[in-house]
C-alpha cells in the first residue's frame, strides 16, 4: 500500500516509454527534416547547418543540370518502373491470394518458395541476375532485369498482405453471391474485389514504394541508365552541393504524394461504408 | 425503437415459387477427409412445413442445410426438391434461398443494392430492379433505410434485409442457418414470431438450423434431432418433447429425467425395474426383450415429479420414487427448478412456485422424488451412457 492515495497518477513506466517513443520519432523524422531544410540552402553552398540566405537555386540546379547527374532521366525511369511493379504486384498477389484460399497440393512449398526470396541479400540477387542475363545473352535494362529483381522483392510483401486479407474474408459473402445467382466472375468483380479493395491499395502502395526506393536489387540490373536511388548514390560520391538535399526533398515528396493518395482512398472507402452516401 | 418495427412483416403480395418445396434426402453421406459429417441420412420434409434441425455443434445439422442449399456436395446419396434431383445444381435452379448466420450482407453495397443484387445478376435494368427491391424493403418495413450501408444497421434490421434479399428470389424453400443466434433475447423472441408468421403466409418450406430447444419447439412443425452425423428422431415438436425415442433426445430436448434399470419381472406388459441404486420403478412396455435381467431406460417429465422432504430413518422411497439430496434450487418465475443428487446422478424436478414456497426446500435437504406410473415414458434404447452423448447427466 502506498502512503498517499492518488487517482490517475501515471506510473514511472509511462515516462520511460514516452521518452523512448520521443527518441524513436526524432530518429525517424529528424534526418528527413534536416535534408528538407538544407535543400533551401543559399549560394554559400554549405552542406551543413546553419541555413544561410534561403533560396530555391538547388532545385533549379537539379532540373537544369550543369554539374549534377541525370536526375530528370533517372526519375523518368524510376517512376514508370515503380508503377509497373505496383500493377504487377497487385495483379499477381490478388490472383495468388484467390488460389491459396483453397488448399491445393504443394501450396505450402510454393508459399515458402515465394517468401524465401525476402531473405536473399539484395546485392547478391543483383549480381546473380546480371550473371544469368549475361549467360543467356540478354541485355540488362530497367524494364527487364531490374523489373524482375524488383518483383522478387515487392511480390512476397504483396502476397503476405493479400493472404492475410483474403484469409480474413468470410467465405459466406461468396456463398451469398452464389446463392443469389452470381457467376464466379460476377462474384469476384462484384463482391470480393470491392470488399478487399482497401487491401489492394495497401499492396499497391508497397509495390510502388519498395520499387521506387530500391537500391541493392537495382545496382547491377538496371543496365547502363540509372534509376533514381542509384543516381543519388552516384551524386553523393561526386556532387558536393546542396543539390543533393534538393533531390532528397523531391524524392521524399513523390513518396509522400503516393502514400497520401493511397491512404486517403482507403479512408474514403471506409467512410462511405460506415456512413452511407 | 421504431427502427425495429411495430408491425410484423407483411408477406401478402409475394408470389410463392411454382412447384413443391418438398425435400427428400436419400442415403446422404458427407465426408470431410476421413471423418463423417453426416452418415446415411434419410429424411423427408413435407412441402410448406417449418422444419427445425437441432443438435449440438458438430452434429452435422449445418452440413445438411448447406447440402440442401447447394453450398456443399454430398459424398454420396441423393437430394430431391419438389421431385427433382438437385445434386450438382446451383441454388437458383433449386429454388432455394439461404440466409446466412452472419447475414453476409455485402458491406460495399447500400441496403437497396443488397436486396437488388439477385435481380442485377439476372440482368434486370437498374430502374426496375431498384423499384422491385424497394417494394421488398417496404414489406420488411425498412424502405426508409434503403440508402444506408449494412454497417449502419442494427442486428435486427440486418436480419430483415437478409430476409428481403433472400425472398426477392421467390424461393420455394428458405434455408436459415441459426438466424436468431446473433440477436439479443428480446429481439430473438420477436423475430421468432415473425419468422413463423412469415412462413405461414408464404406457405413455402422453411428449414431452420438451431441449437436452442425452445426455438425449435416454438417454431417447428417438424423437429429433427441430430447427434454426431445421424438423425435420432424426426417428428412433431410435441412428440419429440413428450415421447422422445432415445435417452439422447430426452436429455437434449430438456424437460426429461432419464432412468435406467434391470427388468425384475414382466407381468402382462407392466414391467418392474430395479436401478443400480436399488430404487424400483414400474413401466408399461410392450414388445420382446422385456425379460428379467434385461436393461431398460425410461423417462419422466420434470414437471410431473412430486417432491417431498424425507422423514427419519424408516422413511424409504418406495415404488416409483428415489431418495436424494437437494443440490440446487433455481427460481424460474412460474416454477422452481430443483436439482437433486440421487446417489451420483442428477435428477431435476420442476416444482410449481406455489408448491415450492408453501414448503421450500434448500440445498442439502434430504428429499424423495416420486411420480405416477402413468407419466412414465419408455425409451426405445437403453441408456448406455455412451460417449458422444454430451447431455449425459450420469443418472444411476
Amino acid at each position: 500500500m502506498s502512503a498517499s492515495t492518488s487517482y490517475g497518477a501515471r506510473p514511472w513506466t509511462f515516462y520511460v516509454l514516452a521518452s523512448l517513443f520521443t527518441l524513436f520519432v526524432i530518429f525517424l523524422y529528424g534526418p528527413m527534416f534536416g535534408v528538407l531544410i538544407l535543400s533551401f540552402q543559399g549560394p554559400s553552398a554549405s552542406l551543413a547547418f546553419p541555413l544561410r540566405d534561403p533560396s530555391l537555386m538547388w532545385f533549379d540546379e537539379l532540373f537544369n543540370p550543369r554539374r549534377t547527374g541525370d536526375v530528370v532521366g533517372a526519375l523518368g525511369r524510376s517512376l514508370p518502373l515503380a508503377v509497373i511493379v505496383m500493377v504487377l504486384t497487385v495483379f499477381i498477389s490478388v490472383a495468388a491470394g484467390f488460389a491459396f484460399r483453397r488448399r491445393f497440393w504443394g501450396a505450402t512449398a510454393i508459399f515458402y518458395t515465394a517468401i524465401a526470396s525476402l531473405i536473399v541479400p539484395g546485392l547478391v540477387l543483383s549480381i546473380g541476375t546480371l550473371v544469368t542475363f549475361r549467360y543467356l545473352g540478354l541485355t540488362a535494362s530497367w524494364y527487364g532485369s531490374a523489373l524482375g529483381a524488383h518483383l522478387s522483392w515487392a511480390l512476397p510483401f504483396g502476397l503476405l498482405i493479400m493472404f492475410a486479407i483474403l484469409g480474413r474474408l468470410n467465405p459466406s459473402y461468396e456463398e451469398a453471391a452464389y446463392d443469389l445467382g452470381a457467376s464466379k466472375w460476377q462474384t469476384v468483380m462484384g463482391v470480393v474485389v470491392p470488399i478487399v479493395f482497401p487491401g489492394m491499395i495497401a499492396v499497391a502502395l508497397f509495390g510502388f514504394t519498395l520499387s521506387y526506393d530500391e537500391f541493392p536489387r537495382s545496382w547491377l540490373t538496371v543496365g547502363s541508365k540509372n534509376t533514381l536511388p542509384l543516381e543519388i548514390w552516384t551524386m553523393t560520391t561526386n556532387v558536393t552541393s546542396p543539390a543533393l538535399y534538393a533531390l532528397g526533398t523531391v524524392t521524399t515528396v513523390v513518396s509522400f504524394i503516393v502514400i497520401a493518395i493511397a491512404l486517403s482512398s482507403i479512408f474514403l472507402i471506409q467512410r462511405k461504408r460506415s456512413r452511407g452516401k | 425503437m421504431n427502427s425495429i418495427m411495430t408491425k410484423p412483416i407483411q408477406a401478402s403480395g409475394m408470389v410463392a415459387h411454382q412447384g413443391s418445396g418438398e425435400i427428400r434426402l436419400t442415403n446422404i453421406t458427407k465426408q470431410f477427409g476421413n471423418s463423417y459429417a453426416v452418415r446415411d441420412i434419410n429424411l423427408t420434409i413435407p412441402h410448406g412445413s417449418y422444419c427445425c434441425l437441432i443438435g449440438p455443434s458438430g452434429c452435422g445439422k449445418t452440413t445438411i442445410l448447406r447440402m440442401i442449399a447447394g453450398h456443399e456436395t454430398p459424398t454420396s446419396g441423393e437430394i430431391h426438391i419438389g421431385g427433382q434431383m438437385v445434386v450438382g445444381k446451383p441454388p437458383v435452379e433449386r429454388g432455394t434461398a439461404m440466409m446466412f448466420q452472419n447475414y453476409a450482407l455485402f458491406p460495399h453495397l447500400s441496403i437497396l443494392d443488397n436486396v437488388a443484387f439477385y435481380l442485377k445478376m439476372r440482368g434486370v435494368g437498374k430502374e426496375e430492379r431498384r423499384r422491385k427491391a424497394q417494394e421488398m424493403l417496404q414489406r420488411v418495413q425498412l424502405d426508409h433505410l434503403k440508402d444506408r450501408m449494412p454497417a449502419q444497421l442494427s442486428g435486427g434490421q440486418q436480419q430483415r434485409v437478409a430476409l428481403a434479399r433472400s425472398l426477392i428470389t421467390n424461393p420455394k424453400l428458405l434455408l436459415l442457418d441459426e438466424p436468431l443466434s446473433a440477436l439479443d433475447e428480446f429481439l430473438r423472441l420477436r423475430m421468432r414470431g415473425e419468422l413463423k408468421s412469415l412462413q405461414n403466409e408464404l406457405g413455402i418450406t422453411f428449414v431452420h438450423v438451431t441449437h436452442t430447444q425452445p426455438e425449435a419447439i416454438a417454431l417447428a412443425d417438424m423437429v429433427v434431432v441430430m447427434d454426431t452425423g445421424r438423425i435420432d428422431q424426426a417428428d412433431t415438436a410435441n412428440t419429440i418433447f413428450n415421447r422422445p425415442k432415445t435417452p439422447y433426445v430426452a436429455r437434449f430436448m430438456g424437460g426429461q429425467n432419464v432412468l435406467t434399470g434391470t427388468v425384475e419381472e414382466n407381468a402382462a406388459g407392466v414391467v418392474k425395474l430395479r436401478s443400480a441404486g436399488g430404487s424400483v420403478f414400474e413401466a408399461k412396455a410392450e414388445g420382446a426383450g422385456r425379460v428379467p435381467g434385461a436393461q431398460m431406460s425410461i423417462s419422466i417429465r420434470r414437471d410431473r415429479i412430486m417432491l417431498r422432504r424425507r422423514g427419519g430413518g424408516a422413511d424409504t422411497a418406495g415404488l416409483n420414487a428415489i431418495g436424494g439430496v437437494v443440490e440446487a434450487t433455481e427460481y424460474q418465475g412460474s416454477y422452481v427448478k430443483v436439482t437433486i443428487n440421487v446417489g451420483g446422478g442428477v435428477f431435476v424436478a420442476n416444482v410449481s412456485d406455489d408448491a415450492h414456497f408453501a414448503e421450500p426446500v434448500v440445498m442439502g435437504d434430504p428429499v424423495v422424488v416420486s411420480w405416477n406410473a402413468a407419466d412414465v415414458h419408455v425409451l426405445s434404447k437403453v441408456d448406455t451412457g455412451a460417449a458422444g452423448d454430451p447431455y449425459l447427466d450420469g443418472i444411476p
